[in-house]
């Protein structure tokens, strides 16, 4: 794609954002939150792709980032008074250095095995964080003052969400995703082509922790509440892999597709059905694995229907 | 052997002396070990009792490392058909009326009924492709697998109240009789399993094509219904592994995800696919557990981590495990 291309999608990112922008105000509490929570769930989706989708690294154990930006930002506000926004910068940190932490001897496992621990990283977190009760509270959990907030944290929502779209894409489009996707198809090939295949996928690991974390942070001073079960919960890992997955992993479009798609589904089902939505999730997961690894933006390339270079 | 692999087996050997030498040092420095007769005799009911935990999840893991050695397929579900078996002896207990342990006679065919009909509507179509398509498909089941189960029970923890009574083995010693009774059951069927696929035709046949599909398929072995009865077994293992659990502790549907990454972490700690190594990495788990939760402040809580710190370390110094193979 052109220089000119690259500008145009970038800014049409921009008034897409801007459009959402003027939407609060003119809506009901329930819808700008839903709306909000819609936002989250692309930002993660996002994030979870650009290690599992790029880079081919499927972590089953994302939550452990939202979580722990969540309790940053809830530890740091309620015990410790500082203003919620730059606890989202801490918390984005605080995530990174962990991912780093874990990436850098897990990231060595090839696939399934990677998948596993990132699991058991991610339950070893939740664990933690129920058990340094100096720290956390344990499993009382943590409130935060009251306040009206579904204004503030839309628009953090929708910023932190523009910035995931945008790096999302710069990274698709950069000799970066390049390498990335090197290694997701053949690692030996790309180290032997010169590829530092550790630097990157630990790049990418920290880059993919990062925006979880502030999504995190921004539903805990959302909600006003947060405890261990709630925050690294194992849901949350699935529906990222799953609106990825279902959307086209790999993409940039297919998870942004994906979240809000599952996401509405999910909303208007769960108020009548409050289990059955998660078997759908089990259904859906085996149907997408078994039959559209590629989703639905690879099923759309396949008929022609989008063009590989919107998408990639 | 070669040199890389022995070096890495001290390497592992000497993880697994520090992991155990953990909670005694966390213990020390917390004033939580004094060499008293009462304080031994604390510790050595202990290490009983997590041996004899660890007998029962070795029984259920042997269900995960066969179905990975035969078919290459890393079933995420299995703790939720561990949680689904305590829960068919749940309701057996409480609506039949049926004790626990002659539940089995018929939950144990109804399983393995599951695990073949699993095994042709699912996990046919999986066999061969990347391992990644069938932890994701297996995953996907299991999330059926909880929120039916919680769809029809609720998210209430459950127990059933099954020999409360203590047996005495020395006079400070004493262990609760449903540990006893669940030990022995395991070890009977697994060493039920164990002569099965030593003896028996079909055992022999599921080892067969378990070190080359190919080969046995040329040698006149019907490798699907290998795989049929297989997944059937392990089915069957994972269910009476949950009828087992079932009498000891209180679970929900939410509970598969501990036993799913316990089993995991044996079977990787014994080496994938190997059955003894399942054995025994049972035991060393169960011990493991016994020990965080006695000397590490907060341990009850804490066990969770040995089986998660066991699953990651060992992946990391020795993917191989204690008795595996190296990965070809």
């Amino acid at each position: 794609m052109s220089r000119r291309e690259h500008l145009r999608n970038l800014a049409l990112i921009v008034v897409f954002g801007l459009a959402l922008a003027v939407v609060p105000g003119t809506v009901s509490v329930y819808l700008r939150s839903f709306l909000m929570f819609t936002m989250m769930y692309v930002v993660l989706a996002l994030s979870w792709n650009i290690i599992s989708g790029f880079t081919g690294y499927t972590s089953f154990g994302h939550v452990a980032f939202y979580g722990i930006g969540a309790y940053t930002c809830a530890i740091l506000v309620a015990d410790y008074g500082w203003h919620w926004i730059p606890t989202l910068l801490a918390g984005a940190v605080v995530a990174a250095l962990v991912a780093l932490a874990i990436g850098y001897p897990v990231l060595r496992l090839k696939g399934p095995y990677f998948a596993i621990a990132m699991l058991g990283a991610a339950e070893g977190t939740r664990v933690i964080a129920t058990v340094w009760d100096s720290l956390t509270h344990g499993g009382l959990g943590i409130s935060f003052p009251n306040v009206e907030n579904s204004f503030p944290t839309y628009y953090a929502m929708l910023i932190l969400m523009v910035l995931t779209i945008a790096v999302a894409y710069v990274v698709g489009h950069s000799r970066f995703g390049v390498r990335l996707n090197a290694i997701r198809e053949d690692e030996g090939a790309a180290e032997a082509l010169g590829v530092n295949t550790t630097l990157y996928k630990l790049a990418a690991f920290g880059l993919s922790a990062i925006f979880p974390a502030a999504a995190g942070g921004i539903q805990a001073y959302k909600v006003l509440y947060i405890d261990p079960p709630s925050v690294f919960f194992v849901q949350i890992t699935i529906a990222m892999a799953l609106m990825s997955m279902l959307g086209g992993k790999g993409t940039v479009v297919g998870p942004i597709v994906g979240a809000v798609l599952l996401y509405t589904i999910q909303e208007l089902t769960w108020v009548n059905f409050p289990t059955a939505h998660l078997i759908a999730y089990g259904l859906f997961i085996i149907i997408v694995a078994r039959f559209m690894p590629r989703g639905l933006m690879g099923f759309a390339i396949d008929r022609g229907w989008a063009r590989k270079g919107m998408v990639h | 052997m070669e040199r890389s692999d022995v070096r890495s087996l001290y390497w592992l050997a000497g993880f697994l002396a520090c992991a155990y030498a953990l909670p005694f040092v966390v213990g020390a420095s917390n004033g939580n070990v004094h060499f008293t007769e009462r304080w031994l005799a604390y510790l050595a009911t202990v290490v009983l009792s997590g041996i004899l935990q660890g007998g029962v999840y070795a029984m259920f893991a042997v269900g995960l490392t066969l179905i990975f050695g035969v078919m290459r397929i890393i079933n995420a579900a299995h703790g939720e058909m561990v949680m689904m078996g305590a829960y068919l002896t749940w309701a057996s207990f409480f609506h039949l009326g049926v004790d626990p342990l002659l539940a089995l006679l018929f939950t144990l065919p109804l399983a393995f009924l599951f695990g073949m009909v699993l095994q042709r509507v699912l996990l046919d179509g999986v066999v061969g492709q990347p391992e990644l398509t069938g932890l994701l498909v297996t995953f996907g089941l299991g999330l059926v697998m909880i929120y039916t189960v919680e769809l029809i029970f609720t998210t209430d923890f459950r127990t059933i109240p099954y020999a409360p009574a203590t047996v005495q083995i020395t006079s400070t010693i004493a262990v609760g009789q449903n540990k006893v009774i669940s030990f022995a059951m395991a070890v009977a069927i697994s060493a039920g399993v164990y002569l099965f696929l030593r003896f028996a035709r079909q055992g022999k046949a599921i080892r067969a094509t378990a070190l080359n599909a190919e080969v046995a398929m040329v040698c006149g072995i019907n490798v699907r219904g290998v795989y049929l009865i297989t997944t059937g077994l392990a089915a069957a293992l994972a269910v009476a592994g949950g009828a087992l659990v079932s009498i000891q502790f209180g679970f929900n549907p939410e509970t598969g995800v501990v036993y799913t990454l316990q089993a995991f972490a044996i079977v990787i700690l014994g080496g994938r696919g190997n059955y003894v190594g399942a054995l025994i990495g049972g035991l060393m788990l169960g011990v493991l557990e016994g020990l965080v939760s006695l000397l590490v402040p907060n341990g009850t809580a804490m066990v969770e981590l040995a089986a998660y710190g066991l699953m990651i370390f060992v992946l990391l110094i020795r993917p191989a495990g204690l008795m595996g193979m190296k990965e070809a």
